[in-house]
């Protein structure tokens, strides 16, 4: 039990997705406007990130891996994560048009998103078994969900600060993400 | 040969397993659509170049089925396709097409180059590192970064170094004027017609233009002054020419020395 919650902490935290890795900058940056956007961003990739690590690791493990075709994990888990995006995207459209009209190419982005492709590589690179594996993704989705809205939250409020012209728009953001990150960086001690 | 089949089968056997459960998916989670938005988008010319403010033709059809866009908001498409897209709604739509015109004659001959520039290819870093390869500053740098935003492929530079823009393809989206760093490119009617300036420098001083650029406007005021409609002012060094009062008699035309101003009617007719 303890192990499950080490592999959690050590996701969330020591090795945040987004801002110890530097994975996923796309939706940090582009979905972070708004809190509410971020949350939904953050969910539907978390959905993603923990669909995909629980099908991708039965199929490496029990079709891959005895024919002996593991080069192919790239393309199969692609495969994969893209249905998967499909089959969210479906579901937002039916259930919450609004949320899914926001959120716009980005939903269909996170076909190429690079967390979750990274996420099931790691499961397997660290020799996982299901239950941590799932722990682990739960724990990188964690992480990303929780740097998504601690971004949106740092962009409202800067929304209503003076910002140099020099630095307005993309640049004081690439600025805030790597303090943010700075502070992460803080946790590194924290797992043994 | 053994591992080939295999890898084909397994790849094959898993993506039918996904589409199969895909289309399953879809069936469940199946949300009606408004026949409206595939016969709007159909009118549509798919270059999906932002200028209506959407992200794309898609978007744009969606906005106007649901009332959220007018009709006459493709700018590309113009006159027919928001008279097209007026019928489908049923509403009466006014609308004119408009395409892009430059603004400035610094042909390779007629401008001196400031010198040789080795920078990137581009008219925007260009105009950061240096204000323009050009002396003139307001001139047209020749990269291209019209032609690289046009989505209709209707730019090419010519032989001049001078974006040259087909009339038969421009749509007047807007979006070469967005990539012009030197704001040279403008979008007029296509019909509209009267005298038009083809020089944007703005500096006053005469003879600096004169060294700078033999095709430059020498702010010598005589088209203001010899107008019979007093239609033409110099605002910012540069004739502006009131549309409404210009009957298109040439005059101003005739008397410019250097050839800056021409007429509309005459500037839009290249077609490739």
């Amino acid at each position: 039990m303890s192990e499950l919650l080490k592999i959690f902490i050590k996701a969330v935290l020591v090795d945040n997705v987004i801002l110890v890795q530097y994975l996923a900058l796309c939706p940090f940056m582009g979905m972070t406007s708004s809190t509410e956007k971020s949350f939904g961003m953050g969910i539907a990739t978390s959905f993603v990130i923990v669909l995909a690590t629980m099908v991708t690791y039965p199929i490496y493990h029990f079709i891959l891996v005895p024919c002996k075709l593991e080069f192919l994990q790239t393309l199969i888990f692609i495969l994969v994560i893209a249905s998967l995006v499909q089959l969210v995207e479906f579901y937002l459209k039916k259930s919450a048009p609004a949320l899914y009209s926001s959120m716009g190419v980005f939903l269909a982005l996170i076909t190429t998103n690079c967390a979750v492709l990274a996420v099931t590589f790691k499961c397997i690179a660290n020799n996982f078994n299901y239950i941590q594996s799932i722990v682990y993704a739960l724990g990188a989705s964690g992480g990303f969900l929780l740097s998504m809205v601690i971004m949106s939250g740092v962009r409202e409020r800067m929304r209503s600060s003076d910002v140099p012209a020099f630095l307005k728009g993309k640049a004081i953001l690439f600025i805030t993400a790597s303090l943010l990150s700075l502070s992460f960086m803080g946790f590194k001690g924290l797992i043994k | 040969m053994n591992i080939i089949i295999l890898t084909v089968t397994v790849s094959f056997l898993i993506a039918l397993a996904l589409g199969i459960f895909l289309g399953i998916f879809q069936r469940l989670f199946y949300v009606p659509t408004d026949p409206k938005i595939q016969v709007i988008r159909s009118v549509l010319s798919g270059g999906n170049c932002g200028s209506c403010g959407f992200a794309g033709c898609d978007d744009f059809a969606k906005a106007v089925a649901e009332g959220r866009a007018s009709p006459n908001g493709c700018a590309a498409g113009g006159k027919a396709v928001a008279e097209a897209i007026g019928k489908i709604m049923g509403v009466e739509v006014e609308a004119e097409t408009k395409v892009s015109v430059l603004a400035c004659r610094g042909t390779k001959e007629c401008a001196k180059n400031k010198g040789m520039y080795l920078g990137l290819k581009s008219c925007m870093a260009a105009k950061i590192s240096i204000g323009g390869t050009k002396m003139c500053n307001f001139g047209c740098i020749g990269f291209g970064d019209c032609v690289k935003s046009c989505s209709f492929d209707a730019i090419k530079i010519d032989e001049n170094g001078l974006p040259l823009i087909d009339y038969s393809k421009c749509t007047g989206c807007g979006k070469c004027v967005k990539a012009c760093p030197n704001g040279l490119l403008s979008l007029i009617p296509q019909e509209s017609k009267g005298a038009f300036a083809l020089c944007s420098n703005k500096t006053k001083d005469k003879t600096s233009i004169i060294k700078k650029c033999r095709n430059g406007c020498i702010k010598c005021g005589k088209c203001e002054k010899n107008c019979p409609e007093n239609a033409i002012r110099l605002i910012d060094g540069i004739p502006e020419v009131d549309t409404f009062k210009c009957n298109s008699c040439g005059t101003c035309v005739e008397n410019c020395p250097t050839h800056v101003l021409a007429l509309r009617e005459n500037i839009i007719t290249f077609k490739a």
